[in-house]
C-alpha cells in the first residue's frame, strides 16, 4: 500500500475524531454522557475499524477487506461529523442531508461482512445483497424523507412536506412498514452468507474467520433482536433502545479487534514452517509428504502431483494422472519451480492464497523432498505404463490367436469340409452315373482345393509374412504394396537387412496402417516410406482418408506399445478431414 | 420306406452338398433350415425320423434347439455335426440329449443310418 495514501487517511481518521469531540464542546455541550457515547462511536467505532483497515491492507494489498474497513470506520466518523456540525448550523436542509447520509455506514459495514474474507463478491447472492444493501441506504432515506412526517423518522428538524404533498402523512405508514420489513429481509439475508460460508469453509479460513465471525454473529443477533423488538412493542422504553445501542457499538468496536486477532492467528502459523522443517530432517515413507504439509498449512485436502516432463501432465504419489482445478474456484493450485521449469503443483483451499508468503515458505522448505519424491513418482509413473502395456500386449495376442482360430474355422475349414462331401458324392456315383457327371464332381473338389489352398496361405502370410523374414523389409512393403486393394506407393525403403524385431515391428505398423486406410478412413491413395535416419528406422504411412483416427482404439494402442516395446515412438497425426499420418520411430543400434 | 431327415446349418452351400450326399445315401431329404428357431418350428411341422443339425448356429445354438427338440414327445433322432471334432465340445454333446454326434468331413449316409439303427427294429 501507497504510504503517503497510508499517512493521508490516518491523518482523515484522526481529524475527524478530534473534530467529533472539538465541534460540541465548542458548542458548549460538555455533558459526560454525550461525551461519552461520541467516544466510543469515535475511537472504538471509527479508529479501530480505520486502524484494523490499515494494518489489512498493508498486509493483504490485494484484498479488499482493509479498503473496506477503512471505508466503515471514515464514514462512521464523517456521519458523526456531519451530525454535530449539523447540530451548531440548525438548518432544515443541513438536517436533511445528515439524515441521507446516517446509515450509510451500515451499508459499507454490510458489504464487509458479505464478503469477508475475501474482500469481493464471489456469488450471485453476495451480489444481489450488495446491491440491496446499497439501495436501502441514501436512496430509501430519500424516499422516506420525501413521504413520511419528520417526526416519526428520528429527525424533527428536517423539512417537512417537501413535495408539498399537504401537511398530512398520507403515505408515512406504508413507507415505514415496508423499510422495517426490507432491513429485516437483508438482515436475514446477511445471517445466511455469512453462516453458509461458515459451513462450506475449509480449516484455514476457519481459523482466522473464527473470531471475526463470532463477533459479528453476535452483532447480528443483537440487531435482529433489537429490530424485532423495535417493531413489535408499539411504544418501546428508551432503557431498552440505548441498551440495544450501546451492545452494539460496543459489538462494533470489537468486531475490527476481531479481525486483527484473525490475522495473529494466521502469523502464529508460521512457526509451523520450523516444525515442518524438523520433521523433513526424517526420512520421510512415499506419499507422507502430502500429510506433512497438509498439517503445516492446516489444509487437510491440500494434494500434491508431480509433474512429469516426458507425459506433459502431473501425477499423484502413486503416478496416477492429476487434473489442475480451473482458476477462480474453491480450490487454488501453487505451482512449485526449480530454474523456471515446474517440478509439483501443490492443490490447496483457495484462501491459502491470502497468505502466499506462508505457501511459498513451506513449498521451499520442502523442495528437496519434493524433488525426491518428484522422482520416485515418475518412477511408479513409468511402472503403471509398463504394466498396462504389458497386460494389453498379452490381451492383443489372446484376441489375435481367436482371430486366427475363427478364420480357419470359417475358412479353409469350410472348404475342406466341402471337398469331403464333394469327393463323397462321386464315390457314391461310381458305378451309378455317367463317368461325365463324376468328372464334374471332382472338378468342383479340385477348384474347392485351391480355393483352401490360397485362404491358407494368406492366413500363414498374416501370422508371419516369410517375404520378410527370407528377403528383407523392402521386398516386404513393396508385396504388401501390391496385394493391397488401394494403390499404395512405396517410397522409400532401407537398402540394408535391420534386426528382425526392427524389421516386424516396421512392417507391422505399415500393415496396421494400411489396414486402416482402407477399412476406415476412405482412402483412395497411401504413401508408405521407411528410411534410415541416425541409428533409427522412421516409418511413415500417410493417407489422404478422412482422418480423426482416435490415437487411443485398440488398434493405434497396440501399435504404439509394439512401438514403446523397442524404445520407439509412435506418433499419430489425424486431423479431420486432412488425412492420417502415422510416424514410427523405431531405433535399431548402431 | 426311406427315412426323412431334416437338415438343418447356416451355409447354403453345406446343406446342398450333404442333400445331394445323403440323398444318394439311402435318406429322403424333408427339409432344411438356416437357423435354430427355424430348425425347432420346422421339426416339428414335417416330424422328420432324423435331424441332421449343427451345433454353430447364428441364433439358439445346436445344443439348445436339441434340447427344445426333445420337449416334445417321441422327438425326432438328432444327430449334432460341426466342422469342429467333438473333443472340441467336450461334454456337452454327451449332456446335450443328441443321439450322436458326426464331424462334417466324415458325413456319409451309412455313417447316419448307424445311429438309427434301434429305431429301425422298433
Amino acid at each position: 500500500m501507497n504510504p503517503r495514501l497510508r499517512l493521508a487517511l490516518t491523518l482523515a481518521a484522526v481529524v475527524a475524531g478530534l473534530a467529533n469531540v472539538a465541534l460540541p464542546l465548542r458548542a458548549g455541550d460538555d455533558r459526560p454522557d454525550s461525551l461519552v457515547y461520541l467516544l466510543i462511536t469515535i475511537i472504538g467505532v471509527g479508529w479501530s475499524f480505520v486502524g484494523a483497515g490499515l494494518v489489512a491492507w498493508s498486509r493483504r494489498p490485494e484484498n479488499r477487506t482493509g479498503a473496506l474497513m477503512v471505508a466503515v470506520g471514515l464514514a462512521q466518523l464523517l456521519n458523526g461529523l456531519l451530525f454535530n456540525g449539523v447540530i451548531l448550523v440548525r438548518e432544515p436542509f443541513a438536517f436533511a442531508l445528515w439524515f441521507l447520509l446516517a446509515t450509510l455506514p451500515e451499508g459499507v459495514l454490510g458489504h464487509l461482512i458479505a464478503v469477508f474474507p475475501d474482500g469481493r463478491a464471489t456469488t450471485r447472492l453476495q451480489r444481489v445483497f450488495i446491491i440491496a444493501n446499497y439501495a436501502a441506504t441514501v436512496p430509501l432515506a430519500l424516499v422516506q424523507l420525501l413521504l413520511v412526517e419528520p417526526g416519526r423518522l428520528g429527525c424533527n428538524e428536517c423539512p417537512n412536506d417537501i413535495l408539498g404533498l399537504g401537511g398530512r402523512d398520507r403515505y408515512g405508514d406504508v413507507v415505514l412498514a415496508v423499510s422495517d420489513l426490507s432491513l429485516a429481509v437483508l438482515t436475514a439475508l446477511l445471517l445466511w452468507i455469512v453462516v453458509t460460508r461458515w459451513r462450506h469453509a475449509a480449516e484455514p479460513r476457519r481459523r482466522s474467520l473464527a473470531p471475526v465471525a463470532l463477533v459479528g454473529i453476535v452483532l447480528l443477533i443483537v440487531y435482529m433482536t433489537g429490530q424485532t423488538l423495535k417493531a413489535v412493542l408499539p411504544d418501546p422504553p428508551l432503557a431498552l433502545e440505548v441498551g440495544f445501542n450501546l451492545a452494539i457499538l460496543i459489538a462494533l468496536v470489537l468486531w475490527p479487534l476481531a479481525f486483527l486477532a484473525g490475522l495473529a492467528r494466521t502469523r502464529l502459523d508460521r512457526s509451523a514452517v520450523g516444525d515442518l522443517a524438523v520433521q523433513l530432517g526424517e526420512a520421510l515413507p512415499p506419499g507422507r509428504l502430502e500429510q506433512v504439509l497438509a498439517r503445516a498449512l492446516h489444509d487437510p485436502t491440500l494434494q500434491l502431483a508431480y509433474w512429469l516432463p516426458d507425459r506433459d501432465a502431473f501425477v499423484d504419489a502413486a503416478g496416477r494422472p492429476v487434473e489442475l482445478p480451473a482458476a477462480g474456484g474453491d480450490r487454488a493450485v501453487t505451482i512449485l519451480r526449480h530454474d523456471g521449469d515446474p517440478v509439483a503443483a501443490m492443490l490447496h483451499d483457495a484462501t491459502l492464497d491470502d497468505d502466499p508468503a506462508l505457501v511459498r515458505a513451506v513449498a521451499a522448505t520442502a523442495r528437496m523432498t519434493i524433488q525426491n519424491e518428484r522422482l520416485q513418482a515418475e518412477v511408479r509413473a513409468q511402472l503403471e505404463e509398463v504394466r498396462a502395456s504389458r497386460a494389453r500386449i498379452v490381451e492383443f495376442g489372446d484376441a489375435e490367436r481367436r482371430r486366427v482360430e475363427r478364420n480357419l474355422h470359417d475358412g479353409a475349414q469350410q472348404r475342406l469340409v466341402s471337398i469331403s462331401l464333394a469327393l463323397g458324392i462321386a464315390r457314391s456315383q461310381v458305378g451309378a452315373t455317367s463317368e461325365q457327371e463324376i468328372a464334374v464332381a471332382l472338378d468342383d473338389a479340385a477348384a474347392e482345393l485351391r480355393l483352401a489352398l490360397a485362404e491358407l496361405r494368406e492366413l500363414a502370410r498374416g501370422i508371419h509374412p516369410v517375404i520378410l523374414s527370407e528377403a528383407g523389409l523392402g521386398p516386404a512393403l513393396v508385396s504388401l504394396a501390391e496385394r493391397s486393394p488401394i494403390p499404395v506407393t512405396v517410397t522409400a525403403v532401407p537398402s540394408e537387412r535391420l534386426p528382425s524385431r526392427v524389421e516386424e515391428t516396421a512392417y507391422y505398423v505399415a500393415s496396421e496402417a494400411l489396414a486402416n486406410a482402407a477399412k476406415h478412413a476412405h482412402a483412395t491413395a497411401v504413401s508408405i516410406s521407411a528410411r534410415r535416419l541416425e541409428g533409427e528406422l522412421l516409418v511413415e504411412v500417410g493417407d489422404d482418408g478422412v482422418g480423426g483416427a482416435d490415437a487411443d482404439g485398440s488398434g493405434l494402442r497396440g501399435l504404439a506399445d509394439r512401438v514403446a516395446a523397442l524404445d520407439g515412438q509412435l506418433r499419430v497425426h489425424s486431423p479431420d478431414g486432412k488425412g492420417t499420418r502415422i510416424t514410427a520411430e523405431l531405433p535399431c543400434g548402431s | 420306406m426311406r427315412p426323412t431327415l431334416l437338415i438343418v446349418d447356416d451355409h447354403p452351400g453345406f446343406r446342398s452338398l450333404a442333400r445331394k450326399l445323403l440323398e444318394a445315401g439311402g435318406f429322403e431329404v424333408v427339409g432344411e433350415a438356416a437357423n435354430g428357431h427355424a430348425a425347432v418350428a420346422t421339426a416339428r411341422q414335417l416330424q422328420p425320423n432324423m435331424v441332421l443339425l449343427d451345433i454353430q448356429l447364428p441364433d439358439i445354438d445346436g445344443f439348445e434347439v436339441t434340447a427344445r427338440l426333445a420337449d416334445g414327445e417321441a422327438g425326432p433322432v438328432v444327430v449334432l455335426t460341426s466342422t469342429r471334432d467333438r473333443a472340441d465340445y467336450g461334454e456337452r454333446v454327451e449332456r446335450s440329449g443328441a443321439r450322436g454326434f458326426i464331424p462334417k468331413a466324415e458325413l456319409s449316409g451309412a455313417a447316419l443310418r448307424a445311429f438309427l439303427g434301434s429305431d429301425q427294429m422298433r
